[in-house]
């Protein structure tokens, strides 16, 4: 192993970067505007209005409660409440016509006694209705007031352990995005680059010189890794930190950055993002011989970067994958890195942590196999 | 028309060498490379001694290239062996001794001509600046040391590619039709400065397919579907077979070591007819 050697190799591919703009751009710009374009569309749901009726059954202590629950819902923000009804056919007619959202209905045995409350919706999209949810549950825990005396409420409660119940879906998503990019461009721009090496002849160029095979893979993590570092660092200080910029002239007061809240050291994340980085630069110069286009290259993407989005924890935790994919989900890098991004920045874990120190381990290992399997395929003859 | 036996073209044949080091500078023995049912390089048994430049010669497809691969240890021989200045390849060590110009230009579109150069030179271990501006100057590039490789015309390439296969003063060079796209000034120069190499001890194995370069050659291996010909300085070889234009000779060796194999297709085609 001669480094310098791997110092040329590294400086090169610094060079190769100097003069492909388009490329820089491409690893640094693509990235925040995605996050940002995420974050625009989570944090508009959030504020979107949902209209919700109110069907009252009940006969009990009967119009209070329904007017309590509607001004409960009113004092929700994002909630408009229409005046309660007793015609539950109209409020389904308004759901089918889009006119409400959600139904909240207090069905004919509804009782102070017996709290039972029916949420009607759509059921289009499930998932997306399921949104508005919180805010009546919000609402239903402040009937507490309307609740005569001693008798039961609903009790319907919500409480995280890490974060704040009031965490936003961006707070969450946040330290996989960052991952995942880094994942992302770098096995994708080491891939075809390797690739071009192969195509352009330089890598026969290259393996006619003393360079080891080895030293090749050293220099193009340098020189990739220092690119993803700096690509992590930006996207970290983006989703991370809030530069208030304040008004100019015209130009009204705006803010740069997220400011997604981190529990954790940024720097212990920062160290699992390069580590799975490194891991990307060597799977892709193993995958680059078996590709002999650039479209070849990018037909890898379905097979290697989808799969770990689905599977790696990005939407659904692994333990709610079903039981066959469990164990796929387990030997992805991504899972690793979504797990311990998540420990250190919601949990706000650090190295101390059993489960962080796995992760990084486990990444560790990763990067080393695809290191070693990108050496030893590196000579492969392309026949 | 009276036809001259050819020879083998073993390693015998050769004619005597000004020796330079003690044992050729590329040897192969027997070296056998094949593809599938492709015999690219099918039992050639090569001893080249230092010094001399050496024209591999012979149509597309047969053989130089992966020739030169095997030579050079890019490729790895079905069976047989390649020395080079003694040493089995393939040798990562002893490539830091060998210059390999591939007929690709191998270098890259994005990067400075001086980028370029100064990267291969630094994994051959050579640093010194001056050294590199030298060569730079030689194949006169050393006005566009700033340009990107991508801005150059092809011939312009062609140069820098073989300044990234020389700088490191390697004592074996090979060079896979270096002189593709030159203009014919600069093609002088090219052949003036391999002799100036040869005279300082180097070795120089040059490919082509263009018979017009032959005669810069000291000595020519005529190559065909993976089999030597005939081996012999130019002037030997016109008069094996009686005519003043090599061209007409590689045809006449080529028909000669055609009509065995066509009895028995692979048995022994450098036998010749008489």
């Amino acid at each position: 192993m001669n480094p310098l050697r791997v110092v040329a190799v590294f400086r090169r591919i610094v060079a190769q970067f100097r003069r492909d703009p388009r490329t820089v751009a491409l690893l640094y710009l693509a990235p925040l505007a995605i996050i940002a374009l995420l974050a625009w569309v989570l944090s508009s749901q959030q504020s979107g209005t949902a209209n919700v009726a109110i069907v009252n059954e009940s006969t009990s202590p009967v119009g209070l409660i329904a007017s309590k629950l509607q001004s409960a819902l009113s004092q929700q923000t994002g909630i408009s409440v229409q005046p309660w009804t007793t015609d539950e056919s109209a409020a389904r007619q308004m759901l089918k016509d889009n006119k409400v959202d959600l139904v909240v209905i207090l069905p004919p045995d509804f009782s102070v006694e017996n709290p039972k409350i029916e949420l009607l919706t759509l059921g289009l999209n499930p998932a997306g209705e399921a949104s508005v949810l919180p805010a009546v549950q919000k609402a239903l825990l402040g009937l507490e007031a309307l609740a005569n005396n001693d008798a039961p409420v609903p009790t319907i409660e919500r409480e995280t352990v890490y974060g704040s119940p009031d965490a936003t879906q961006l707070d969450s998503l946040a330290p996989v995005v960052v991952g995942f990019f880094a994942y992302f461009f770098v096995f994708l721009l080491t891939g075809i680059s390797f690739l071009r090496e192969r195509i352009g002849g330089t890598l026969e160029r290259l393996l006619a010189t003393p360079v080891s095979q080895a030293e090749i893979v050293l220099g193009y993590s340098l020189g990739f890794g220092f690119f993803a570092t700096l690509q992590v660092a930006i996207v970290l200080a983006f989703v991370l930190g809030r530069l208030g910029i304040p008004a100019l002239g015209p130009i009204a007061a705006f803010a740069i950055g997220l400011g997604v809240p981190t529990a954790g050291n940024p720097l212990i994340a920062y160290l699992l993002v390069l580590v799975l980085g490194l891991g990307a630069v060597s799977l892709g110069i193993f995958l680059s011989t078996f590709a002999r286009t650039e479209l070849q290259v990018i037909q890898f993407i379905p097979i290697v970067i989808v799969p770990q989005g689905l599977l790696g924890g990005f939407f659904w935790p692994i333990g709610q994958l079903p039981s066959l994919l469990q164990p796929v989900a387990r030997i992805l890098p991504v899972t690793y890195a979504i797990d311990g991004l998540r420990q250190v920045m919601i949990a706000g874990a650090d190295l101390s942590s059993p489960q962080v120190l796995l992760d990084l381990v486990v990444l560790i290992g990763i990067a080393a196999v695809f290191m070693a399997l990108a050496a030893a395929t590196i000579r492969r003859e392309v026949a | 028309m009276a036809v001259a036996p050819i020879p083998e073209t073993r390693t015998t044949t050769s004619p005597p060498p000004t020796p330079a080091t003690p044992g050729p500078a590329v040897e192969a023995v027997a070296l056998r490379k094949d593809f599938g049912p492709i015999h690219a390089v099918d039992g050639i048994d090569l001893s080249l001694p230092s010094g001399r430049i050496y024209g591999l010669l012979g149509p597309n497809g047969s053989g130089k290239t992966t020739l030169i691969r095997l030579l050079t240890g890019l490729a790895s021989a079905t069976s047989g062996t390649a020395r080079v200045l003694g040493v089995q390849m393939p040798s990562r060590e002893n490539l830091a001794h060998i210059g390999y110009m591939t007929q690709s230009d191998g270098i890259y579109p994005e990067l400075s001509v001086w980028e370029n150069l100064s990267f291969f030179a630094a994994l051959y271990g050579q640093t010194d600046r001056a050294a590199l501006h030298r060569s730079l100057a030689l194949v006169e590039l050393d006005s566009r040391a700033g340009t990107p490789a991508q801005d150059l015309s092809g011939g312009m390439r062609r140069r820098l590619s073989m300044a990234c296969a020389l700088t490191h003063h390697p004592a074996v060079i090979f060079l896979d039709e270096p002189t593709v796209g030159v203009d014919p000034a600069l093609r002088v120069q090219f052949w003036d400065h391999f002799h100036r190499l040869a005279a300082d001890g180097a070795t120089l194995v040059v490919s082509s397919h263009v018979m017009d370069e032959a005669d810069r050659c000291d000595e020519l291996l005529f190559i065909r579907d993976g089999h030597v010909l005939a081996q012999g300085t130019p002037g030997e070889l016109r008069k094996r077979v009686g005519t003043d234009n090599l061209e007409t000779a590689f045809l006449s060796f080529a028909s000669q070591a055609a009509s065995p194999r066509a009895a028995e297709s692979a048995a022994s085609p450098r036998e010749t007819a008489r």
